[in-house]
């Protein structure tokens, strides 16, 4: 993207030589220049969401100048959003409802997972059929009667019912997932210790699960990024202010009039930070992961 | 195995019932979820309840909340938006930008700079966003007084004054559209890169002998070789995005009127504004026939491939 090319050499020996390289990088340019303004542009909504949180607020209604393009940046909207709404409070609930989330679908995943991984019974071709076709289901019909349940089982309002919620809309993947991991570990280990007289429990907990470290983090990343991001059911569910989560809270922010958007790209950074530095760490793993339903070599 | 023969038989049934023990958590918070919401919801679509009543209390109308629908231009406008904008139009953006964008990734050119590994990083960044992230991020920038494409627009000379892209009929379903394909994009394109290495290099040296320029061994080497995968991310993205609430429901609510309404947003709209679940319910199962075909299609093609190993 950068550096034009170089000026040709004026021997005409150097510049024989030289020629298909120079050649080569113009072309290369060619390709680049137009490939680094698409990337810019995927870049931008993120960037500018991080630049606005961080300008000021009597200018950000303002078009940008490239003298005051750095000026006077500072984290006022961010002081903003933690003492004029209830962000810092939204914050916590996510984090407990995904966290708490995440560890009852990986040990869920890890159950299941080993069941299908380790046995062959007669119903491991149905539950398999299960697994991928409830991934299928089209999650918003499920709205009006899951709301009736729950609201007959008084779990609307609670942290308790969307964590079953959430559990069991990461649960499907989680197990698919969990049980590939579960394959790629050899049984022979598994079954040295069942010999030596542990349950199958102690054996997943004690010998499978330090093995396959890799698919728990995969999973739990996998599920937390899920539960994290889930709007539909924590805006149906979640009515009173005490136990909202993020991304109601953040919806709730982008009102009709007057929307202060220091704030709403603040609570954005804030929103998206988790699930950004989860993905960048584990970038290649999550990737196959997701696209696995999709691509099978 | 040298212990008494009863226990044996015993730890051998219980050896046979340990799989179905082991996966019923799994398959209780499903039947939970799904399976059971599933069922109450054929049954709910046949009454007329609303959400402040006990659910016992609906009241049977047999296929009313079906019939209600048929003549409802509102309803067929959003059947209409939901098939042709919200799902086809993306579809077909992502598809082609995806191959393109895949390709790209894959050039010689990026691996010769060493910029493969930026440059994926940073497709795959709106991916890492949250999708209600990424719509207040979009809704800033298509702000219609001071979003900042507005601001670059008049300062273009271009327009004059602040277009609102989310309040005019002309430009909402193209804004909503944008955000849907910037979000989701990246998911088709590490299925396309997938897809693109699975492709024996033999068969594109093999077409390179016969003499086939770069388009010829694009449209004889790459989309064939794409074609499996194709299918199977056409109908992933389709059963995915078909089904959306977040994008309509966080840009516009359905709105200009009920200009970008989709069946995501009726069902809502009718089950929680209207307080008629029943009617919602409808909707939904209408939603879930529509979508059973493609996941019936979904579960035959990966089946066949699992088959075909």
């Amino acid at each position: 993207m950068t550096g034009a090319p170089q000026t040709a050499p004026s021997a005409p020996t150097a510049r024989r030589v030289r020629r298909s390289p120079d050649a080569r990088r113009v072309r290369d340019l060619l390709f680049l220049v137009p490939f680094g303004i698409i990337l810019i542009v995927i870049m931008f909504p993120v960037l500018w969401m991080l630049y606005s949180s961080l300008r000021p607020v009597q200018e950000i209604s303002q078009g940008v100048t490239w003298d005051t393009l750095l000026a006077d940046l500072s984290l006022d909207s961010y002081t903003r959003l933690f003492e004029a709404t209830n962000f810092g409070r939204y914050l916590m609930n996510s984090l407990l409802v995904c966290a708490v989330g995440t560890v009852l679908t990986v040990c869920v995943a890890m159950l299941a997972g080993f069941a299908l991984s380790r046995f062959s019974f007669r119903a491991r071709p149905a539950v398999m059929l299960v697994l991928v076709a409830t991934q299928l289901l089209p999650f918003v019909v499920l709205i009006t009667p899951v709301y009736l349940v729950f609201a007959e089982l008084r779990l609307l309002n609670s942290f308790a019912g969307l964590i079953i919620v959430y559990v069991a809309m990461t649960t499907p993947l989680s197990v698919l997932l969990m049980t590939g991991f579960l394959n790629s570990v050899p049984t022979t280990l598994d079954e040295a210790a069942r010999i030596d007289g542990a349950t199958t429990l102690t054996v997943i907990a004690r010998v499978i699960a330090p093995l396959v470290w890799p698919g728990v983090v995969t999973v739990s990343v996998t599920a937390f990024i899920a539960m994290w991001d889930e709007f539909l059911f924590a805006q149906v569910f979640l009515t009173s202010e005490s136990v909202k989560t993020v991304q109601v809270g953040i919806a709730g922010l982008f009102g009709e009039y007057g929307t202060d958007w220091g704030v709403v790209m603040a609570a954005s950074v804030l929103a998206a930070l988790p699930t950004i530095i989860l993905f960048s760490l584990l970038q290649r793993r999550l990737v196959a992961g997701m696209t696995a339903g999709a691509v099978k070599e | 195995m040298t212990t008494a023969p009863s226990r044996a038989v015993s730890a051998q049934r219980m050896r046979r019932l340990q799989p179905y023990l082991l996966s019923a958590p799994a398959l209780a918070v499903i039947a939970l979820l799904f399976l059971a919401p599933s069922i109450y919801n054929v049954i709910l679509a046949l009454q007329s309840l609303s959400p402040y009543q006990a659910p016992g209390d609906g009241e049977w109308v047999g296929l009313e909340n079906f019939t209600a629908l048929w003549g409802d231009p509102e309803f067929g406008r959003a059947a209409f938006n939901t098939v042709f904008w919200l799902t086809g139009m993306t579809v077909v953006l992502r598809i082609l930008a995806g191959i393109g964008l895949a390709l790209a990734l894959e050039s010689p050119v990026l691996r010769r700079w060493k910029l493969r590994g930026f440059s994926r990083t940073v497709i795959l960044l709106p991916w890492m966003v949250p999708q209600v992230v990424a719509i207040a991020a979009w809704r800033w920038i298509l702000d219609g007084d001071s979003g900042i494409l507005n601001q670059v627009l008049s300062a273009l000379g271009l327009t004059d004054g602040g277009v609102p892209f989310l309040a005019l009929t002309s430009t909402v379903w193209w804004s909503i559209v944008a955000i849907i394909v910037w979000r989701e994009l990246p998911f088709v394109v590490m299925v396309m890169v997938a897809g693109l290495q699975s492709i024996p290099s033999e068969q594109y040296e093999a077409a390179a002998v016969d003499g086939a320029g770069r388009w010829g061994l694009f449209r004889s080497v790459t989309l064939p070789g794409l074609r499996p995968v194709l299918t199977i991310v056409v109908l992933v993205t389709v059963i995915q995005t078909f089904n959306n609430f977040v994008y309509v429901w966080l840009t516009t609510g359905g709105g200009p009127g009920n200009y970008t309404a989709v069946l995501a947003t009726e069902l809502y709209n009718a089950a929680f504004f209207d307080n008629e679940l029943g009617a919602g319910a409808a909707i939904g199962l209408v939603m879930t026939a529509i979508m059973a075909v493609f996941a019936v299609i979904y579960l035959r093609m990966t089946s066949a491939r699992e088959e075909s190993r």
